[in-house]
């Protein structure tokens, strides 16, 4: 009886030793300790937070109470948790001046210019700067000094150079979320020039060959060779951009601390959860967030489809 | 080969942990093995955990003042500064040779939401000073009764601040007159101001004056910090009402929060009032900066803020001239006379899933700390202890009659909370929803924003349409 276990053994471990074994043994184990952090800081608090949103809890999780749907009912009965959403239009609208921007840039990098590695540095450095440094860096830049507690911030001591008033920027309600937008493309603006760069020099050089042949000029090239092939990662953008602005939180919550006009959907939900006390209610606000964004991303994967 | 060698690994790994899990569940009764495996986990909040429950085993074998085991008791505190500068250390001494303890202090710069996170374990000190956040009725849940309100009620002042059915949780660490406002003495002065003013329309009138006669801001606003730079005005209320049981009142007649003439409506209005006259308030709210204005009303640039009595001593160290900062109770009267109240700080709690002894070492602290340290005069505060002098600041509310509000009555604890909650009206918020932020919109920035009469009536609909479903008010209200 001894024999045919041991040859059974063997047959597992001489599989294990071939190819197919080896190939499932390093793809386990390069996947297992990703997938438990991603089921431990991810999945976990989520399905939590899904759980959450069917309660009336406060932080403590104290006294936990079923409620159904009532707080889904609550948010929809109540417009002035869907108002913030009209802050997101002005990010919208940015990220278009945003692309826009960025392509030009990504263009120009593209050519052959001096130092194009020190800009690209330049510009991406932004990117890879905590947000909330980036917050805190512009409300210095957007200060309106009274000369007695603060001084004037960076922006308005540059306009006064030039003999300007200083101008009260964050809490004139028709600036303030512009100065904001300000401050979220200047962030952004260094992926989106990095994905473009990447897309345009992905384009193989005997077109640009062939093209110059034929004599066609700049805005040509751009116009039928750049754009239609870098249309997907165009396409891609703008979803992203969607995405972003409803879920823009720490460059207002930072700088104006969502107030003058400037709350978003995040804000009052941090709000609801920390402030009122109504985790459940905000559990509820951050799975509704979270239906929209995948609607959005259904609609990007739709689009992509076609493209193919 | 290899794959032998590395299972027999394996198995032999597997036969030393078990054996060192038997080793450890046996051992653990034994407080040596404890704080060996304690000794040997570099996690220092593990190491406490079992030198707590080291001390847990030994205690009540053994007498905690002559044994040489020291216990060791740590202290949440909010007081940061204190704890790095290190006079609370300092004044702990005393504590810590009499009862032969080790007392540590651990400081939160954001107490009240570090500590409401911290709570979710069993793992938030042993003595801490409790987060509001916690409602009344929960208090059992995270905290060791400390006595009966009548053990206290006479002794202590602010005895009820963290009762909930007559047993009580936490005591005052100390107190103060709440609702006040800060103001220079010197800027008032120069502004022509004899009198401190009693009504709004006169703290309206000498705001104007300190506008003409001096180079002052008369009134800064910290709007850039309105979280909670804002919420102080709502410690005006209950003095503006004069009424110790002003919001018990207003839950049993089933008031609006913000009637006219009602102290929610006067406060607020003042509020507005002020800050709508660009020229009474500084340059830009938006952009203000706290840690700024301290030392320019100290040096006399700032007339005035409303504050708690707790910003005074940082606004008297804040530059050279302590002596000029003054406090003034609310500007508002009833048939004539002013009223002030006196509230608690926070409150010491015991964390109730400690051991008895340091239960027991936690409550000999906070009754040493209440009467004997003297920490509280020596911080310009006044005292839990009832009887004890009144600090020299407080000096204009000599005149004013002093209240401490009155308990909500049995049946109605917790109920004022939880419509305040639920409406999201929030008396005590600094939201950007909130009413006390939309009011200084409207006030600084006008037009985009509802008008402040149609942030009342919003806020008092939604007031009401909450209160009128709690259960809990209806069955007080019946029976």
């Amino acid at each position: 009886m001894a024999a045919p276990t041991k040859a059974k053994k063997r047959d597992f471990f001489d599989w294990l030793h071939g190819y197919t074994g080896q190939k499932y043994t390093t793809t386990i184990l390069f996947l297992l300790i990703p997938i438990i952090l991603m089921i431990l800081f991810t999945v976990i608090p989520a399905v939590n937070m899904g759980i959450f949103s069917f309660q009336e809890r406060d932080q403590f999780g104290a006294s936990v109470k079923w409620v159904g749907l009532d707080n889904y009912k609550t948010l929809f009965s109540d417009s002035s948790y869907f108002e913030t959403f009209i802050n997101s239009i002005y990010y919208f609208a940015g990220s278009f001046v945003q692309q826009a921007v960025a392509l030009l840039v990504a263009c120009i990098l593209c050519t052959k210019i001096k130092f194009a590695n020190v800009f690209k540095g330049v510009i991406f450095f932004p990117y890879m700067m905590n947000g909330v440094a980036v917050s805190l860096i512009f409300r210095r830049f957007f200060q309106k000094g009274d000369g007695i507690t603060n001084t004037e911030g960076t922006l308005n001591s540059i306009l006064m150079l030039f003999g300007a008033d200083p101008v009260k920027w964050l809490s004139n309600t028709d600036i303030v979320n512009w100065c904001l937008v300000f401050a979220s493309v200047w962030r952004y603006i260094g992926f989106d020039i990095i994905m473009y760069i990447g897309a345009i020099q992905s384009i193989s050089p005997d077109i640009y060959e062939a093209a110059d042949l034929d004599g066609a000029n700049s805005w040509q090239r751009f116009r039928y060779i750049i754009f239609p092939s870098i249309r997907p990662i165009i396409a891609l953008q703008l979803i992203l951009a969607i995405k972003g602005s409803i879920s823009v939180f720490e460059i207002p919550y930072i700088i104006t601390g969502g107030r003058f006009g400037t709350s978003t959907f995040v804000i009052r939900t941090i709000d609801t959860a920390f402030t009122y006390q109504h985790v459940g209610l905000a559990s509820a606000m951050a799975v509704v967030l979270l239906a929209i964004i995948l609607v959005v991303t259904g609609i990007q994967k739709a689009i992509f489809r076609e493209d193919k | 080969m290899k794959l032998k060698k590395v299972l027999s690994a394996a198995v032999c790994s597997a036969l030393v942990l078990s054996a060192a899990s038997c080793g450890g569940s046996t051992a653990s009764t034994t407080t040596a093995a404890a704080t060996t495996a304690a000794a040997n986990n570099n996690d220092t909040a593990a190491t406490e955990a079992a030198a707590t429950e080291a001390a847990a085993t030994e205690a009540p074998a053994a007498d905690d003042t002559t044994s040489g085991e020291k216990l060791t008791l740590t202290v949440l505190t909010c007081r940061t500064d204190r704890v790095q500068d290190g006079s609370l250390d300092a004044i702990t001494d005393a504590f810590e040779a009499a009862n032969n303890c080790e007392v540590k202090y651990q400081g939160y710069t954001d107490y009240v939401s570090d500590v409401s996170t911290m709570m979710n374990t069993t793992d938030y000190g042993d003595v801490l000073m409790i987060p509001d956040t916690v409602k009344l009725t929960d208090l059992a849940n995270f905290f060791e009764p400390l006595g009966s309100y009548d053990e206290y009620k006479d002794k202590y002042n602010w005895a009820d601040a963290k009762m909930y059915d007559g047993t009580v949780y936490g005591i005052a660490h100390r107190g103060n007159v709440s609702g006040g406002i800060c103001y220079n003495k010197k800027v008032w002065a120069d502004a022509g101001v004899t009198k401190l003013p009693t009504t709004p329309e006169e703290f309206i009138e000498d705001l104007k004056l300190i506008r003409d006669n001096t180079d002052a801001i008369p009134y800064y606003t910290n709007f850039a910090a309105a979280d909670w730079t804002l919420v102080q005005w709502a410690a005006l209320v209950l003095s503006a009402s004069g009424d110790p049981a002003y919001e018990n009142n207003i839950l049993v007649n089933k008031e609006d929060i913000f009637v006219e003439g009602g102290a929610y409506y006067n406060v607020y209005k003042l509020m507005y009032d002020v800050f709508s006259d660009p020229t009474l308030i500084e340059e830009d709210p938006a952009t203000t900066d706290w840690e700024g204005c301290k030392a320019a009303i100290n040096n006399g640039k700032i007339g005035t803020m409303v504050m708690g009595s707790w910003a005074v001593s940082q606004f008297a160290e804040a530059g050279p001239n302590p002596d000029d900062i003054g406090y003034m109770p609310a500007p508002f009267s009833i048939n004539g006379k002013q009223y002030a109240q006196s509230a608690p700080d926070y409150c010491y709690g015991i964390n109730k899933n400690r051991s008895d002894a340091i239960k027991e070492l936690g409550k000999k602290y906070i009754t040493w700390y209440i009467e004997e340290s003297g920490d509280a005069q020596a911080e310009g505060s006044i005292c839990t202890l009832k009887g004890s002098e009144m600090p020299e600041y407080l000096d204009a509310f000599k005149d004013c009659e002093l209240f401490v509000a009155e308990p909500a009555p049995d049946g109605l604890v917790g109920v004022w909370d939880t419509i305040n909650n639920d409406s999201q009206v929030g008396t005590w918020a600094g939201d950007a929803a909130n009413f006390k932020i939309r009011i200084a919109e409207a006030a600084i920035a006008g037009e985009p924003f509802s008008s402040v009469e149609a942030i009342f009536a919003d806020n008092n609909q939604r007031w009401a349409a909450t209160r009128d479903a709690n259960a809990e008010l209806e069955a007080y209200l019946a029976g």
